[in-house]
């Protein structure tokens, strides 16, 4: 029982961490909380059942046009509503609405698109999952698991080290100083628009391989990520990893001994926690408490 | 006809919402994205009391305003602490764990199937049957609200409200007791939200968990952004605009499955369009810092 609710926490966990990375990324280079990154992880979802289902293509091909266009999608988010805020120097709140406004109506012209009952990627018949350590484990879970880890570990490399990467830490931590050594903001925010929208549409195709797919499947998931992104310390990439997986085992280990219908009120209540015991999160990033 | 004062009924009880949310966001600068738990929250007092021990609405009413200030004054401690962005964030996180007590704890409150049969309020012995003699009471409720709250935003504890809004620390440096205020205006506000939740339980006479969702408080606060930060005419013309433009989507014949979805596009499309163009709302004062 314990191992199976550990192996479960795992595998939500790898989902919260995408979300919380892509989440962070954007949040490193733009200061506020991108909530209709949720959105965008429906829509990778809906792009990729409407590719292989509707359309007919060939699942891996599908599910990388997906990926893309959730990026797109992200930038072109940014480009349409976010930009004309920037140049206002609007405040952190006002991205905020913002961010619920747009989230609410893709969330909804999907429900009017593909109407709001679920809908499945699987196909062919269920395969019981392998027992490892006394818990089953379905090759999907492995898959999001092993996925999970390949992308964070990708993104953690590419931030560290690529010269797109350095520049995405350099408008992070000072986009004036930034732009003086040639940097352009505005191309960094684009890019990390595009990836953490990625990231984002891969956990969306990932979910619905392994449940379903309905119209309000990003809520909780922004949910989730903003607060594994919090408990890792916000911003910090290695930060929302682990954030996602702490929450995620929290999550699931917490419903060991009450319903598994509190899991929402147990995730909230951590946040909550959080903000006010620790905002700078686990790895407390001192910049963060500032700002408190 | 009955549909019409059916709609304006409803509006009403918006209009009760949105000033009680106008007064912390607008009024005091607090950014609380849970006013959906105090109705719900209101609503929920008054509908138990009556069906579990058969007490008169108005004193579900009364209870549902307390219950709802006290849980006011809980929600109010993140505002002492958090400031932009992630009180909003704490005040929604808030929000949802009342929604998730009200749909798990189903030995109370029946969960997701909901509380059926709730009893309609009665005036001196007599029931307020007629859509029309509700309109007057919930009406009531209304100028009871806006002389309140209006009494409050002009009063000297107002302009502290408005100090607090404008330069939080500046206030504090006056000798004001700024925590004091903040938890002041939460109860207040939510006891007006708890209000509001009453006069909707005892009129639609059913209540589940999805009408206090966080797409609620979204909803309220919207209304509160459109109408205007900081002006409670605002508000009333908030609520009532964005309660009636809805409903004339089905004047234009369209099945129900389309008109939810589009009109909460619409809201969604009107909360970005403020943002950019006009975050202060048609009437407002004040934009969120």
């Amino acid at each position: 029982m314990v191992q199976q609710l550990v192996a479960n926490g795992i595998i939500a966990g790898s989902i919260y961490a995408l979300i919380a990375l892509g989440f962070a990324l954007i949040y490193r280079t733009v200061k506020f909380f991108h909530f209709a990154h949720g959105v965008v992880y429906t829509v990778g979802a809906y792009l990729a059942y409407t590719f292989t289902i509707t359309v007919g293509i060939d699942p891996l091909v599908s599910f990388f046009l997906a990926v893309i266009l959730a990026g797109v999608m992200g930038l072109g988010i940014d480009r349409l509503v976010y930009y004309p805020l920037r140049r206002q120097k609007a405040s952190d709140l006002i991205f905020l609405l913002a961010s619920f406004g747009i989230f609410i109506f893709i969330q909804n012209l999907i429900q009017l698109l593909y109407g709001a009952q679920i809908l499945t990627l699987r196909r062919g018949p269920i395969v019981e999952g392998h027992h490892v350590l006394g818990t089953i484990i379905t090759n999907t879970q492995i898959l999001i698991l092993v996925t999970s880890i390949l992308l964070s570990v990708a993104l953690w490399l590419y931030v560290k080290h690529s010269k797109l990467g350095k520049s995405i830490r350099a408008v992070s931590d000072d986009p004036v100083a930034a732009s003086i050594v040639g940097i352009n903001p505005e191309r960094v925010i684009g890019l990390s628009f595009f990836i953490g929208s990625m990231l984002a549409g891969a956990a969306g195709i990932l979910i619905s391989l392994e449940t379903n797919l309905e119209p309000t499947m990003g809520f909780t998931a922004i949910l989730k990520g903003i607060i594994a992104a919090i408990i890792g310390g916000i911003g910090s990439i290695p930060g929302a990893v682990f954030g996602g997986y702490f929450l995620g085992m929290a999550e699931n280990l917490g419903i060991w001994k009450i319903q598994a219908g509190w899991k929402d009120a147990i995730a909230f209540g951590i946040l909550i926690l959080f903000l006010l015991v620790r905002p700078g999160g686990i790895m407390g990033i001192p910049t963060e408490r500032e700002r408190l | 006809m009955d549909y019409v004062l059916h709609i304006m009924v409803i509006a009403s009880i918006y209009v009760i919402l949105a000033m009680s949310l106008n007064l912390i966001v607008g009024f005091t600068g607090l950014p609380a994205l849970g006013h959906a738990a105090f109705y719900g929250i209101g609503a929920y007092t008054s509908a138990l009391l009556a069906l579990n021990f058969g007490a008169s609405p108005w004193i579900g009413l009364i209870a549902g305003a307390i219950t709802a200030g006290l849980l006011g004054f809980v929600i109010s401690f993140p505002a002492l602490r958090l400031k932009g962005d992630y009180l909003a964030l704490a005040t929604l996180g808030a929000g949802v764990i009342v929604y998730s007590i009200a749909k798990n704890w189903v030995a109370v409150t029946r969960g997701p199937m909901g509380l059926p049969g709730i009893p309609g309020f009665t005036f001196l012995g007599y029931p307020l049957d007629g859509v029309w003699a509700y309109l007057i009471l919930v009406l009531a409720f209304v100028g009871l609200t806006t002389f309140v709250i209006g009494r409050i935003v002009n009063s000297p504890f107002g302009r502290i409200l408005k100090a607090i809004r404008e330069d939080e620390i500046g206030t504090q440096a006056m000798g004001r007791d700024v925590n004091y205020y903040k938890v002041m205006v939460f109860m207040i506000g939510a006891a007006f939200a708890g209000v509001a939740g009453s006069l909707y339980a005892h009129y639609i006479t059913f209540i589940d968990p999805s009408s206090f969702t966080l797409m609620e408080s979204i909803t309220i606060l919207l209304m509160v952004v459109f109408g205007g930060l900081g002006s409670l005419r605002g508000s009333m013309v908030g609520a009532v605009i964005l309660v009636v433009l809805p409903e004339l989507l089905r004047f234009l014949g369209m099945p129900s499955s389309i008109a939810a979805p589009l009109r909460q596009m619409i809201y969604g499309l009107l909360l970005v369009l403020l943002m950019i163009k006009r975050p202060q709302g048609l009437m407002g004062h004040y934009r969120f810092k």
